[in-house]
């Protein structure tokens, strides 16, 4: 049983999806249902976000080039390695309002300054949200925008364990200046957002019956005339039986995911919640229900206190500690191999998981995209940020690690539009995309 | 050419409508340029009768369908001209056609006539929109005590001196706040408070004076986030806080701001009337250049405006669950709601809106069922829920369960093998789904939960309390003198104040006049606030008459208060003779600008709802006064009388007549034909007598610079011609008129029953007139006896008493 009390999303859907006007109650908004297949493949990308810098020395390979060797950070990917792209040297060089964390959040899919507001971070000036929109919301965009390429929901936010409060530490998806996209960190309702058409659909469908009978009981004890408006409710049940019943020989191409149930959203349950949701948008692009998505662990400054671990310290104090206190770093290369095990455990899931066009696998037409808001979490740096690709479709090379020059990360942005076949001359701060995209083919 | 369409002015339920134009004209109309030479009863018995039947029942053989529809009687004439009689090649000239079918329209065709004629018996009924809203609240909320906040006048206020971005460092303000529209500029809000950053947290309740969407909107170039019907958590506080504590989602949510530019956000609630929610903003400043906030709504039918203070407590209030699905309109082609057409469209909605209740209650099961949050044995939550789905049905369907029923709406959704959560869903939703939920009368016999049923429909729109439930489980809801006690006690109770509410919005027709705009050359300042401020002010009216001791029916026509705040004052406050010295309503706010005070004026000038800007204004023209509709309102609604839908379509064009010419010689112009005078003869006087206010409904004693003539006889449904020169005497007229009184308390009754009086026996109209006069014209108790009549009723049975 879902813990919760809270407020309640699902009603918030329920008209995001215009389901209450919909003229069959619940048959419409699935267009994933019975498509048909198409010659080329569909390009899909997730971006991964993980918080406070990576352990520079456990994570970048020493050289380049095809041969590198994968360090201790990188090790659980090891499985991927002829399908990964590494890019050290990319730097967020956007300055501005806020300080270190909060520009590397909420400027790292944006690449643009945030605006001047009222939140204040532990240094340097207070700032507001970014302004621009993020990279995966300008995907979804220009997707959406096309017929062969739309999906029901063009973007999905998932988090996991990201804290329920709005600042630009806790957002990095931007639909536009000043709009921040709010992440689903609750697996429960991410179910009931891609599926609670059908389990709706389900529920009645099984009570239906009885209330049919139950008319037919309580009209015994009434006279003609009631007895008659009765009889026509009841006509108006059967047709609706008939009806769900029809839509249920519409079959979702991929079935939806069996979550386990009473998982509460806590820290202590980061380690399941990671796995339903990456369950739950593997599924989603089985389904092809959504092309672009991101997810996000946690936040930036995020305390994750991984006891799963041994580690009774919070994230964000340990990334502060000196690189000569050896215990702190050891503990801050298990947490960053930990989030590795959890991107090879969705990259398992999408090799495992046929391509719905019939060509290999999801992860060949799948790109995750895993970054960071630092470079080093005890500096604060904005450079060597860490951007690992894992997966295919965009025609990147792969089996590669590449040693670029201080560059600006707006440009990796340009590079992955243009994967998309969206032709983006600039991104962010245009003065940052001078260079054009990274040549990474 | 500007011409005066009346259909934009007139409120729903005037079938006057057809008289006044319809501007498409395809309904066209039938020349009567030569007359009938025979009676429409004469044609109907010489030409129709032997196919239809004497009284339109169809005869076996030739045409054996009842002759029952709706159409109007312009298209009626058409139809008969054109195609009666079948049998015969030669048609019925048009003079005959239109006589013909105003004579079937009334005798047995149109809706009315058939209501009139089938002798009246309890129709089967639904719940509607509103009973059935209410109901779910109450089931959900588990009748906690929706008390109205006790004190009104504003929000409580807590100023914060903050450091390092609003982490408290000290309360330097505690005070109530009676609207929240501030602009501090580069200022601090108080001298202990510096300029650069501060907090301020307001809470408290918002008063929903109707049912509705309400929009709630918060203005400021700092942090804002606004909860309106939520109950906090933990982690909800007007402080920083950086940790991942469990919050509520906020209505609105404007923390972060940008630029320190002013930024606007708006949700909208859909909210049940005459309840108290729980509303709280919490606002920062931290190093913005300045500081403002202001927060305001946009109430059902109104304009956006600052939230008043008369609606605003410092007082807390529990969330109440409500369904936001959108139902289709409830028929009122009677003059009330009633819950009787069974569509596919209404079954849809039924099954939507269970879907959503199966929602809320699987999110709040928890804490609904009382569940400790380290219970996790399946079998022990199981059981657990299932006894709460349990009481849930009982609740709903009014009565217990046997344990067949039981089975069958609980215990069989909860199997093995199927989510909790799922089965908590398809219960609520067997029982949201289930008719003996929907129809309240499903079980076709009179006892003690019967008539605990019927006192909250009645007196509440909603579900038995527990009270009442528990005194329906021991049959204590049983003879009239214990049916009386429940009733009184349920009167006092805020749904009730809710309930009466809604009637005299009903009665008053202050439901419908949503678009009351008048021309700004003629009436400057005459704004759309303004409209808000007068339908403000005469809820109050209502109120201070209805909730008063004596809530006599009469002090509603009578009295010479209007109750005003500073800009109607302005406005209408001319004539006044001050302020009286019961106090203001607003509570502790006399001095402010939007507290409502009532004010005495000439009592020849103004008479209670009469003579109400809101209703003279609402009856009215965009740059004239209306004495037909102004007539046709104190016809239908005050008097009680019946008038029959107009026989011609005549639009109103103000320039097609002298200018020269005063509203009152117009009207008379135009309705002259004795066929108009038919109606008209009594619509004109009553309209006449308040031509003293123009369509704002200001006092004047002048129409196109001539004086205006209030003065004209009128005759009473009893054939008396009485003078009445001006409101003054309208209003006594209307106070002793006895057709007058016992139309209120047929009014009354039809809306709050939703059924027709002589369905709970004949005469059951004079024996509740006549308690109603020997009380005193008491209002309450009014409602109170209705109740009663209603719950003490066998359905099978209506004679016996």
């Amino acid at each position: 049983m879902k813990p919760t009390l809270t407020s309640s999303p699902r009603r918030r859907f329920l008209r995001d999806l215009g389901l209450s006007a919909a003229v069959l109650p619940f048959l419409g908004g699935l267009p994933s249902l019975q498509a048909a297949p198409r010659k080329r493949s569909a390009q899909r990308i997730v971006f991964v976000f993980t918080p406070n810098g990576t352990v520079p020395n456990e994570f970048w390979p020493e050289t380049a080039g095809t041969e590198f060797q994968l360090k201790s950070i990188l090790e659980p990917l090891a499985a991927y390695r002829n399908q990964m792209l590494i890019l050290k040297g990319l730097c967020n060089r956007v300055r501005g309002d806020g300080d270190g964390h909060m520009r590397g959040m909420s400027c790292l899919l944006t690449g643009i300054e945030l605006l001047p507001g009222n939140i204040q971070g532990g240094s340097d000036t207070p700032a507001g949200w970014a302004s621009g929109p993020s990279i995966d919301q300008e995907l979804k965009t220009f997707l959406q925008g096309r017929p062969e390429t739309r999906t029901r929901f063009g973007s999905l936010e998932l988090g996991v364990g990201v804290p329920h409060r709005a600042d630009p530490w806790t957002r990095w998806t931007y639909a536009a200046s000043n709009q921040p996209v709010a992440p689903l960190s609750d697996p429960y309702e991410v179910f009931e957002k891609i599926f609670g058409q059908v389990k709706d659909r389900e529920n009645l469908g099984s009570v239906l019956d009885q209330v049919r009978s139950d008319l037919q009981r309580v009209s015994q004890k009434l006279g003609r005339e009631e007895r008659a408006i009765l009889e026509r409710n009841a006509t108006l049940v059967r047709e609706m039986e008939r009806e769900i019943s029809e839509a249920g020989r519409q079959k979702l191409r991929v079935a939806a995911p069996v979550l386990e149930p009473g998982i509460g959203n806590e820290n202590d349950t980061i380690p399941q919640v990671s796995r339903m949701q990456a369950d739950l948008l593997v599924n989603a692009f089985a389904n092809d229900m959504t092309r672009v998505a991101s997810l996000q662990y946690t936040n930036s400054v995020g305390q994750a206190r991984m006891r799963w671990l041994g580690i009774d310290d919070g994230h964000h104090a340990l990334s502060h500690d000196p690189d000569l206190n050896t215990g702190s770093q050891e503990k801050l290369v298990k947490i960053n191999r930990w989030f590795a095990g959890e991107i090879a455990a969705l990259a398992q899931k999408l090799a495992a998981t046929p391509d719905p066009d019939g060509n290999g696998s999801l992860l060949d037409h799948t790109t995750i995209l895993w970054t960071n808001e630092l470079g080093k979490g005890n500096s604060h740096s904005h450079d060597n940020i860490p951007f690992v690709m894992v997966g295919g479709g965009l025609g990147f090379g792969t089996g590669l690690c590449l040693h670029l020059d201080k560059t600006p990360h707006n440009r990796l942005w340009l590079s992955i539009a243009q994967g998309f076949g969206h032709d983006l001359k600039t991104f962010g701060n245009p003065t940052l995309c001078s260079a054009g995209p990274l040549p990474l083919g | 050419m500007r011409r005066f369409h009346w259909i934009s002015l007139i409120v729903a339920g005037l079938t006057l409508a057809a008289c006044a134009g319809r501007r498409g004209g395809n309904e066209g109309s039938v020349a009567h340029s030569t007359p009938s030479t025979r009676s429409g009863n004469t044609i109907y018995r010489e030409d129709c009768a032997r196919c239809h039947g004497p009284q339109g029942e169809g005869v076996a053989g030739q045409y054996d369908e009842t002759l029952y529809g709706e159409q109007s009687m312009t298209s009626l004439a058409r139809y008969i001209h054109r195609t009666m009689p079948d049998d015969r090649k030669e048609k019925t000239s048009e003079a005959d056609a239109r006589a013909v079918a105003e004579f079937i329209h009334g005798a047995f065709y149109s809706p009315q006539a058939r209501a009139r004629n089938t002798p009246a018996r309890i129709e089967f009924s639904r719940l509607t929109q509103r009973r059935y809203r209410e109901s779910v609240a109450d089931l959900l909320s588990g009748f906690a005590e929706t008390r109205q906040t006790e004190r009104s006048g504003g929000l409580q206020a807590e100023y914060f001196q903050s450091k390092g971005m609003n982490k408290k460092d000290k309360s330097a303000l505690q005070r109530i706040d009676p609207i929240v529209r501030f602009d501090f500029g580069t200022n601090s809000p108080t001298p202990d408070i510096t300029a650069d950053q501060f907090s301020i947290a307001w809470s408290g309740s918002v008063l929903a004076p109707e049912s509705g969407e309400y929009q709630f909107r918060v203005t400021t170039p700092n942090g804002a986030r606004l909860y309106v019907n939520t109950d906090l958590a933990a982690g909800d506080s007007n402080r920083r806080d950086d940790s991942d504590a469990k919050r509520e989602e906020a209505l609105v949510d404007l923390w972060v701001s940008s630029g320190g530019v002013e930024r606007q956000g708006s949700g909208t609630l859909y909210l049940l009337g005459g309840r108290s929610y729980p509303l709280r903003l919490d606002y920062f400043k931290f190093k913005e250049k300045t500081a403002a906030v202001r927060l305001e709504w946009k109430p059902p039918h109104g304009p956006w405006t600052g939230i008043p203070s008369s609606v605003l407590s410092p007082d807390g209030s529990s969330a109440t669950p409500i369904i936001g699905t959108a139902f289709p309109a409830e028929d009122s082609s009677l003059g009330y709601e009633r819950g009787h057409s069974i569509s596919k469209e209404w079954w849809r909605t039924i099954t939507r809106a269970g879907t959503e209740t199966s929602e809320l209650v699987a999110e709040r099961i928890r804490r609904l069922a009382g569940l400790p949050a380290d219970l996790t044995n399946r079998t022990e939550l199981s059981r657990r829920m299932q006894d709460f789905c349990s009481q849930l049905a009982e609740r709903a369907f009014r009565r217990p369960l046997d344990t067949e029923l039981r089975h069958r709406t609980v215990d069989l959704w909860f199997q093995p093998g199927v989510a909790l959560e799922d089965s908590v869903k398809r219960s609520v939703l067997a029982v949201m789904t289930s008719p003996r939920f929907l129809y309240p009368e499903s079980e076709g016999r009179q006892d003690s939960h019967t008539a605990a049923a019927r006192l909250a429909l009645v007196l509440w729109d909603s579900l038995p309390d527990e009270t009442l439930r528990k005194a329906a489980n021991r049959g204590e809801v049983s003879t009239p003198d214990q049916i009386r006690a429940q009733a009184r006690r349920m009167i006092q109770n805020p749904r009730a104040k809710a309930k009466l509410r809604g009637f005299f919005d009903h009665w008053l027709d202050a439901e419908a006049a949503d678009d009351i705009a008048k021309d700004p050359k003629s009436y400057p300042g005459f704004d759309a606030e303004m409209v808000q401020d007068l339908r403000t002010s005469l809820n109050h009216f209502v109120d201070s008459v209805v909730w008063s001791d004596a809530s006599d029916y009469r002090q509603l026509l009578l009295s010479d208060e209007l109750y005003l705040n500073a800009p109607l004052h302005r406005y209408y406050g001319v004539e006044s003779l001050g302020n009286t010295n019961r106090g203001s309503s607003g509570g502790a706010t006399n001095a402010l600008d939007d507290a409502f005070v009532p004010v005495r004026f000439n009592p020849e000038q103004r008479a209670g709802v009469l003579t109400h800007p809101f209703l003279l204004s609402a009856h009215s023209y965009y740059r004239s006064s209306s004495p037909i509709h102004r007539g046709v309102f104190l016809t239908r609604k005050v008097l009680g009388r019946f008038l029959k839908p107009p026989p011609m379509a005549i639009e109103f064009m103000d320039d097609r007549f002298d200018p020269s010419l005063t509203m009152r010689e117009k009207v008379t112009q135009l309705t002259e034909k004795p066929q108009c005078m038919a109606c008209h003869a009594t619509i004109n006087p009553l309209g006449f007598s308040l031509e003293q206010f123009d369509a704002a409904g200001r006092f004047r004693l002048e129409d196109t610079r001539k004086p205006v003539n209030a003065t004209s006889e009128y005759q009473t449904a009893d054939g008396k011609t009485l003078t009445l020169r001006g409101p003054r005497d309208l209003a006594r007229h209307a106070a002793e008129s006895p057709d007058a009184r016992r139309g209120f308390v047929r009014q009354l009754f039809q809306h709050t029953v939703q059924q027709a009086p002589d369905a709970y026996g004949a005469g059951s109209l004079q024996k509740l007139d006549l308690a109603f006069e020997h009380s005193g014209c008491n209002v309450r108790q009014l409602l109170v006896e209705i109740a009663v009549h209603t719950a003490t009723l066998d359905p099978k049975n209506p004679s016996r008493k």
